[in-house]
């Protein structure tokens, strides 16, 4: 009978928290293809979590209420050592469920990291601290990122000094830019809009303001842009792409 | 060390008053066993170093390795190896010499495997003077002096441990039993260690 | 020579401390005059006279202070004297000053220190809040902030928690398997003297050309390559940290292995001793990791190698992969003494058998294992080879398996207790429970690689990092200095104040931290002294709460010493557990036994008539009882 009861407390706090949980828009507003997978994924890993986390709060508060000891009283409670049947169930289920997280997470990352065949290449240069953005196809080079809306971006990431990282936090994806090497990291922007690039990696006094403004514009506009900007300046080469 | 100094407080005070004496819960020895517990950090140490090297050769290195037009001089370190090895057989006959009460032996033995030492540090230094790079020289240099310096390193602390394992020969320290010996026996084992570990650094960065 | 230059002691150590470090300061000199290069170099970077002398000089002090003395007494060959004992135990304060080789005074010595450390650092961390209270720049600028949480995560962590949990240990787990004291009493004063060398230097750095080290605690290559000179005083502390736990780890080993009580197998060890067990398994293989990166850096700033220039052929990830492959399982090393304090302290305040005893020792014996294969979650969007992603996250995601298994194990031994809520003890424990999932549950969601992507170095990661130390470790370290003080000081704690810390402590730290998820989801990287104004309201929120959780932490304080000194005398068992530690007197005689006592049962028999955890010599009625073999259960196997 209790089991029964705590169990439908479970599952009330369960579906309590899960809704208080799923209320507010956690990741804010998204504007790439990446964010709805990454988005989805939070939404069942959060619904997992309040799960998990219903269950022990109902026994941790039920069992403390219900078997506190009586002031005075000195007897010991029931000598239980084990219970291989519960050890069992408590070893496997996690077990499956984070498999499933795992696998759930593999199936998503494939899906926010495919590649496109006809992606437009951004050279980003990081240096302490700023960044600045070479395209090399259309020759032209800036301090803001101005990328067109609905076509996938190939960033070429290079670091000049330390490490830096590169977020724009709509875009829910982030990649280091590594001196020596060349990361890699594609985003298919799907909302026009202004967003902000942080740098995310300690890379000294001005980490915190290592920022460049981002537009998201139709291709018109990017193209009208991309005119009007300077050649590409000389770049030290390329490190090994990674 | 450790426990020789605690068995001697117990054998001569029997009236100073002092701690129970401990469980043997096992029948390793004690300070046997921190020794070799302590060698896995070492080894550890090591594998730091090891996958530093392994991170610059095989991971970001792309030409030849080691990079022109630096050479390394395999014969020499080769010959260096086999000192270095045959001075593990030379501690392994001390051991066996003051086991069966052959002090004499056991003195040579101990003789013999510190010059060996000394020796193969002494060919390492020559060889750093005449490698014709240094530790600057790019990553290559840096990791070449890393590996073999932290090796360099664990010989110099060897052949401290055998300074003092000699001059307690000499004055008639140790004798057959285990417990008596322990003092010649420990340092052994760390400079087999230290063998050892040379054989895996020389064949890593010389002959791999 | 007068007496007192000649004895260890503090004057020793103040001048071995000067003479070490001119010793390391001329030594350099020198090398570099015979070398034919400018005797002084000042390079941002180098100062290689300075390095030196900041190892040779805290040597000087080891000696000075009289670590080893008796190792060099014995290698010049001279007589061993027959230890008369005269450094076990302490008679006054001044004792504790001393190099002292008894496990008590020396596990004082340590929690005393450390929280010392604590309080340093929990300083640092006020400095940061106060910074953040407003967006923009108010009371420091960004590079002093960025020196603020530096230090305030190297203090936490190298100096206060893995020391704290070892200071607990060293008082407690001879006591608890029946041993008179370490293996190696010496080697272990030499691990406590080690840690304030590692402090200093952490302070020291303050005044550093150049200012303190302000490459976060994990001094990412290349900002930490080419960083001033503070950042050296960082490399070393780490070193003398590292050094003095690998002592403690073997000393550990080796007394567990080799010093327990007769009848004492491994199946009736309380769950504290597997605990260190598994910890000092990870010490001894994990910690060279981080000595060997930290030399490197060493190098690399010093003697100008290369092993992370990449414009040398360095590889920049290569500093991540080493570092983590020990700093991931230094998260563990700060949390599976923990779990261990809190199985000891549920069992007993429930009064019943730990649940699963058997499975809960596997489990950390699987948490070692596993954390060797996930460090690399980290690194995820790192740059390093993407491949290594996936295998890393399924076993990053499996850890949640045995520590669940601790989890519901501690529910289980809760369900059907008698649960005394009046130890605040306790009332740490429970509190754990709760804070630790939740830190746990955002471990497992950091673990999921499309998540990372997105939330790393967010606040996000900020949260879960207090909710696993301050909800995890610190939790779990108050609980147990709750759990012991009667036994270390003799005296009884106030549970009234006990309570109020332990309320202001939830409050505050709930308060602290759990906006810190939102704000990160949202986008506010971490280690910034500067962000937008969206985050104000929230952040100054967080200020507010962590100054109450900083209150309360002196309420502690004052307890602490106000019951040290006043406090109603403790009997030797105030909480009636079983283990061997509460059979002798609060506190324990200097010899801890006059002989060593029997174990005939596993530790945790609450509510089993007639069984008992082990015997003390002289105790008649208890040795003609003959132990049940029944009672035993499916915990411990006869020996
Ligand atoms: C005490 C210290 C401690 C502990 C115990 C943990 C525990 C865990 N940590 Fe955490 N971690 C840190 C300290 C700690 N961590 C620190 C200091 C950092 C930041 C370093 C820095 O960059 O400065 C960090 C960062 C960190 C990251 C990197 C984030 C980033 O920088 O991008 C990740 C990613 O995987 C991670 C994961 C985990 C996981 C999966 C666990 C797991 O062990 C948690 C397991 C526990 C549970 C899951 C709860 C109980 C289980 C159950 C009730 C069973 C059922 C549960 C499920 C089915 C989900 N941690
Ligand atoms: C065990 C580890 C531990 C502990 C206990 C704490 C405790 C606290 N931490 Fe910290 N923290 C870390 C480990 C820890 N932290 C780590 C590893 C990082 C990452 C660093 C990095 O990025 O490199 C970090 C980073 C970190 C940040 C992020 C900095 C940034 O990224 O920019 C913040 C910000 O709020 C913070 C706050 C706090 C607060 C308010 C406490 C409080 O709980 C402290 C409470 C204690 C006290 C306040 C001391 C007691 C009281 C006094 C001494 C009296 C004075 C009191 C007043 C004036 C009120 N910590
Ligand atoms: Cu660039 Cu942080
Ligand atoms: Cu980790």
């Amino acid at each position: 009978m209790t089991v029964l009861k705590l169990a439908c407390a479970t599952i009330v706090l369960t579906v309590v928290s899960t809704v208080l949980m799923l209320i507010p828009n956690w990741n804010g507003p998204a504007a790439s293809t990446a964010a709805g997978p990454i988005d989805d994924l939070l939404t069942v890993t959060i619904v997992m979590s309040c799960f998990v986390f219903s269950l022990v709060m109902v026994a941790l508060i039920y069992f403390v209420w219900r078997w506190r000891a009586k002031p005075g009283d000195l007897s010991d409670g029931e000598p239980i050592h084990g219970n291989t049947k519960l050890e069992i169930a408590w070893t496997l289920i996690p077990t499956i469920m984070v498999l499933f997280l795992g696998g759930y997470s593999w199936v998503v990352l494939d899906e926010i990291e495919g590649k496109e065949p006809d992606r437009m290449v951004v050279d980003v240069y990081s240096q302490q601290f700023q960044w600045s953005f070479d395209y090399r196809e259309q020759d032209a080079t800036s301090y803001e990122l101005h990328v067109p809306v609905g076509r996938q971006v190939e960033f070429r990431m290079h670091a000049l000094d330390v490490i830096h990282s590169f977020w724009v936090p709509e875009w829910r994806v982030k990649k280091d830019n590594v001196p020596g090497v060349t990361t890699h990291l594609f985003v298919t922007p799907n909302k026009t809009g202004s967003f902000q690039l942080i740098c995310t990696e300690l890379c000294g006094a001005g980490h915190g303001v290592m920022r460049a403004p981002v537009v998201v514009e139709s291709q018109a506009a990017f193209e009208k842009w991309v005119r009007q900007q300077d050649s590409v300046p000389d770049r030290p080469a390329d490190g090994k792409d990674v | 060390m450790e426990s020789a100094s605690v068995t001697l407080g117990h054998a001569t005070g029997d009236h100073h008053h002092g701690p129970p004496e401990a469980n043997k819960s096992s029948k390793v020895d004690q300070t046997t066993l921190g020794l070799l517990i302590f060698l896995v950090t070492e080894a550890m140490l090591f594998g730091a170093f090891f996958a530093s090297y392994f991170f610059l050769r095989v991971v970001v290195n792309d030409g030849p390795w080691p990079p022109e037009p630096y050479e390394l001089p395999v014969i020499v370190a080769g010959v260096n190896t086999a000192i270095l090895v045959s001075s593990s057989f030379s501690i392994h006959w001390a051991l066996e010499g003051i086991r069966r009460g052959n002090r004499k032996a056991a003195t040579l033995a101990m003789a013999v495997t510190w010059l060996l030492g000394a020796t193969f540090l002494f060919i390492q230094l020559n060889e750093y003077i005449h490698v014709g790079f240094s530790a600057r020289d790019g990553a290559f240099g840096s990791i070449f002096y890393g590996l073999t310096g932290l090796h360099g390193a664990h010989v110099i602390v060897g052949l401290i441990l055998l300074t003092i394992v000699n001059v307690r020969l000499w004055r008639g320290h140790f004798g057959p039993k285990a417990e008596d010996h322990r003092g010649l026996e420990l340092p052994g084992i760390y400079w087999h260690f230290v063998d050892v570990m040379w054989v895996i650094v020389f064949v890593t960065v010389y002959i791999l | 020579m007068p007496v007192a230059l000649k004895q260890a002691g503090w004057w020793r150590a103040l001048y071995g401390l000067v003479i070490g470090a001119a010793f390391g300061y001329g030594l350099v000199v020198a090398l570099r005059a015979a070398s034919g290069l400018p005797l002084i170099q000042t390079e941002q970077t180098g100062y290689p006279q300075l390095v030196v002398a900041l190892i040779t000089g805290p040597l000087g002090f080891l000696w000075g202070i009289g670590c080893f003395d008796y190792w060099l007494r014995w290698i010049a060959g001279g007589p061993t004297v027959p230890d008369d004992h005269a450094d076990h135990g302490a008679k006054n304060w001044k004792d504790y000053f001393k190099v002292n080789t008894d496990h008590k005074v020396i596990g004082i010595q340590y929690m005393v220190l450390t929280f010392f450390f604590f309080l340093v650092g929990g300083l640092a961390a006020m400095g940061v809040r106060a910074e953040l209270a407003q967006p923009g720049t108010q009371i420091v600028d960004p590079n002093t902030y960025n020196g603020l949480f530096s230090t305030h995560a190297a203090f936490m962590i190298f100096v206060f928690i893995i020391p704290m949990f070892a200071g607990i240990a060293n008082y407690v787990l001879p006591l608890m398997i029946g041993a008179p004291d370490m293996a190696f009493p010496r080697l272990n004063a030499l691990s406590f003297w080690l840690l304030p060398c590692a402090g200093a230097l952490l302070m020291a750095s303050y005044f550093a050309p150049g200012g303190t080290f302000d490459a976060g605690w994990t001094g990412y290559a290349p900002l930490s390559t080419g960083a001033p000179i503070g950042q050296s005083f960082f490399n070393l502390a780490v070193q003398f940290a590292g050094a003095s736990s690998i002592a403690t780890a073997i000393n550990f080993l080796v007394t567990i292995v080799t010093m327990r009580a007769p009848g004492m197998n491994f199946w009736r060890m309380p769950l504290l001793v597997w605990a260190n067990l598994s910890t000092s398994l990870l010490v001894v293989a994990a910690t060279p990791f981080i000595a060997g990166v930290q030399f490197m850096v060493l190098f690399d700033r010093v003697l100008n190698t290369n092993f992370f220039e990449a414009a040398m052929g360095g590889d920049v990830i290569s500093y991540q992969h080493i570092f983590w492959f020990y700093s991931h399982p230094a998260v563990y090393i700060m949390m599976l003494p923990g779990f261990g304090i809190i199985s000891e302290v549920i069992s007993t305040h429930a009064r019943k058998p730990v649940f699963g005893y058997r499975l809960m020792a596997l489990a950390l014996i699987g948490i070692v294992v596993l954390s060797y294969s996930v460090w690399a979650h980290h690194m995820f969007v790192s740059g390093m080879s993407s491949w290594l992603r996936v295998p890393m996250m399924i076993t990053t995601l499996l850890i949640a398996v045995p520590t669940g298994i601790k989890i519901f194990s501690w529910l289980g031994t809760l369900f059907k207790g008698k649960i005394h809520l009046q130890s605040t003890a306790m009332l740490f424990s429970l509190g754990f429970i709760f804070t630790f999932v939740i830190g746990g549950i955002s471990g497992v969601m950091l673990g999921m690689v499309p998540l990372d992507i997105h939330v790393s170095d967010t606040y996000f990661v900020v949260a879960h990092i207090h909710f696993v130390l301050f909800g995890g470790s610190v939790f779990t370290i108050f609980a147990g200095l709750y759990h012991w003080f009667p036994k270390i000081t003799g005296r009884m704690y106030d549970e009234r104040l006990g309570r109020v810390h332990f309320w202001m402590t939830l409050a505050g730290m709930l308060g602290t931290f759990i906006p810190m998820h939102w704000i990160g989801l949202e986008g506010m990287p971490r280690r910034v002294a500067d962000y937008s104004a969206e985050f104000a309201a929230w952040n100054l929120e967080i200020t507010i709460a962590s100054a109450i959780l900083g209150l309360a932490q002196l309420v502690f304080v004052y307890n602490v010493v106000v019951s040290w000194k006043y406090g109603p005398k403790a009997s030797a068992n105030p909480w009636r557990a079983n283990t061997i530690e509460w059979l002798v007197s609060s506190p324990p005689p200097v010899f801890n036994f006059d002989e060593i006592p029997r174990v005939v049962g596993g530790p945790y028999e609450f509510g089993v008539p007639g069984a008992r955890h082990a015997i003390l010599a002289g105790d008649d009625k208890a040795t003609v009882e003959q132990p049940k073999p029944a009672t035993v259960g499916s915990v411990g196997s006869s020996t």
